[in-house]
């Protein structure tokens, strides 16, 4: 490798960060003001025109903040983990591509490399709880590696079956091959697994309890400020971009699918815009879904993970090996997929509190309590 | 529709989406175009009521309202009427000043119930930061802009003629008046 390329890749990295982060301030800005709205709220409103440099002015004031460290910290831990975070959030950005030929390295192995690098941000998580020495964060950093260590089963089985539908682990090739159908006609189901599973790996709502603030206070993040803490968040919003324009790539066709008109620089300038119009329907589909729903609890978290997304997503995925061994039309395996997504909503339905509430704490009500007292509490004991 | 499937989260994702649309509720408030107005009957500090048929304050000065005052954040003064014997006014006594300082006032409204003469109203002012420690003492003058532009605002003034109105009586009510 002679100087002219690491030159090269050093630019195009630099290149790569500043976009970026450009696109974290824009999606901070657009998950404010549409939350806001949901909420029926204005949002920013102050800085700039409509707010718009209000990311701007919340990054300057949190780089100019002090950075904290716990007397009790372990210090080289806590200074790392932002960074471990950051990094394979960062990562994963090296394979991506947002348009024909428009990436940084075409890997072969693109799919598997995306899979592999997005696990390690759980590490840094866990580094986080650990460095900053708080009961909190401890038990957000272990939340955080359950929660990610669960979902990464059926994440990784529902982009298993996309690989296995275009026999390519090519992000490119992938794209290359719905340019007729997309794959989330083919299998719903898949990319139903993939968007629930994806949420949960980012951690967002319904499924943000390892930084849930009622109950463990902002989790691995608590102790964090300033220029640490916006690393964090940084990392937080890149991976919901990268979660958005994976399901746009794996599922929606990219900018193949539906085929724009013209041809020559016209036809990629409009694939561009559709690619960017389809990623930006997940994220909001992403900040809508946050708008709507309560977080889950961390039992209901597991339970829905182990005993639903996991078994569904493995006999999908065998189904899937299936219809493609013996050759049958794909139409076939969108029906059988189309039947598991409607068995897998009947059961979240049918098991909606009831069973899984058997299992947990049972709260008992201080007029209860009194009750129990007031008689014989061994004597009238049902337990 | 209950035991369909899904419904529930659907129906979530169809009430935000329902809100979303909706005009947002909140009011910028110091953007003069994009504040809530008040309601009428919003109670804000005191002010004196104006008389636009003979062009004087109600205020007689009885001093009611200085006595019952919780805070003692007023004071009046009362003088003879000169247009009481021009023949213009019924009135044969008339405020000469008036102070009240709305820094100590608690917006009460006890000087208004107990006014026999409509003549103390709680106004629409609400907004009177000052930097001075004693900037929110007004006088009559003020008093009386305040409570004209109040009135001209809601478009009411007192209106009970027998006990209200400023107008000179009728020599059939001048004659009821000495037999009392």
């Amino acid at each position: 490798m002679s100087l002219m390329d690491v030159l090269k890749y050093f630019v195009i990295c630099i290149g790569l960060f500043v976009s970026l982060s450009f696109v974290v301030l824009v999606l901070i800005y657009a998950e404010r003001k549409s939350l806001a709205r949901i909420q029926q709220r204005l949002g920013p409103t102050r800085v700039g025109f409509k707010g718009i440099l209000q990311p701007v002015a919340d990054a300057l004031k949190l780089i100019s903040k002090e950075d904290v460290l716990p007397s009790w910290a372990d210090k080289g831990v806590y200074w790392v983990s932002p960074i471990v975070v950051f990094v394979p959030a960062f990562m994963v950005w090296a394979t991506i591509p947002i348009a024909k030929d428009v990436v940084v390295s075409n890997l072969d192995l693109g799919l598997f490399y995306i899979v592999a690098i997005s696990v390690l941000s759980v590490m840094g998580l866990v580094m986080a709880g650990w460095g900053s020495a708080n009961k909190w964060a401890m038990m957000g950093g272990l939340r955080a590696a359950g929660q990610l260590v669960s979902y990464e089963i059926p994440f990784i089985m529902s982009v298993l079956t996309i690989a296995i539908l275009a026999q390519s682990l090519n992000l490119g090739e992938i794209v290359y091959k719905q340019s007729v159908v997309s794959y989330v006609l083919i299998q719903p189901m898949a990319f139903f697994i993939f968007l629930t599973s994806g949420l949960a790996e980012l951690g967002r709502t319904p499924f943000d309890i390892h930084h849930a603030e009622s109950e463990v206070v902002g989790g691995p993040f608590v102790e964090y400020s300033g220029a640490h803490w916006s690393v964090f968040y940084l990392a937080e919003y890149l991976n919901t971009f990268t979660i958005a324009v994976l399901s746009v790539i794996l599922f929606l066709g990219g900018w193949m699918w539906p085929t724009m008109p013209f041809s020559g620089s016209l036809h990629t300038l409009l694939s561009v815009v559709l690619f960017v119009f389809k990623t930006s329907c997940i994220v909001w589909l992403i900040f809508w879904i946050r708008g709507t729903f309560p977080r889950i609890r961390i039992d209901q978290l597991m339970s829905f993970g182990w005993k639903l997304l996991i078994p569904m997503s493995f006999i999908n995925m065998m189904v899937t090996s299936a219809v493609l061994f013996y050759g049958l039309h794909l139409s076939v395996l969108s029906i059988i997929s189309v039947a598991f997504l409607v068995f897998t909503i009947w059961v979240i339905k049918k098991n909606s509190g009831s069973k899984i509430d058997r299992n947990t704490v049972r709260v008992i009500s201080a007029q209860e309590l009194r009750r129990a007292n007031t008689h014989d509490l061994i004597n009238t004991d049902t337990a | 529709m209950m035991n369909v499937p899904f419904v529930g989260l659907i129906g979530g994702l169809l009430v935000t989406i329902k809100t979303t649309f909706r005009k947002p509720v909140t009011a910028e408030y110091p953007v003069q175009k994009k504040r809530l107005s008040l309601a009428d009957k919003y109670m804000g500090f005191p002010a004196l009521t104006w008389d636009f048929e003979v062009e004087e304050p109600y205020c007689t000065g009885c001093m009611v309202c200085v006595r019952q005052c919780p805070t003692q954040c007023m004071s009046a003064k009362m003088k003879d009427n000169s247009a009481f014997s021009d023949g213009k006014s019924s009135r044969r006594k008339i405020i000469e000043q008036f102070e009240i300082n709305l820094g100590r006032c608690i917006l009460c409204g006890i000087c208004v119930d107990v006014c026999n003469f409509d003549a103390i109203e709680m106004s629409h002012e609400h907004e009177l930061s000052k930097y001075e420690r004693n900037g929110n003492r007004v006088d009559l003058e003020q008093l009386i802009q305040m409570g004209s532009q109040y009135q001209r605002k809601v478009k009411w003034s007192p209106k009970q003629p027998e006990k209200n109105s400023g107008l000179p009586k009728t020599n059939k009510d001048k004659t009821k008046d000495v037999g009392n």
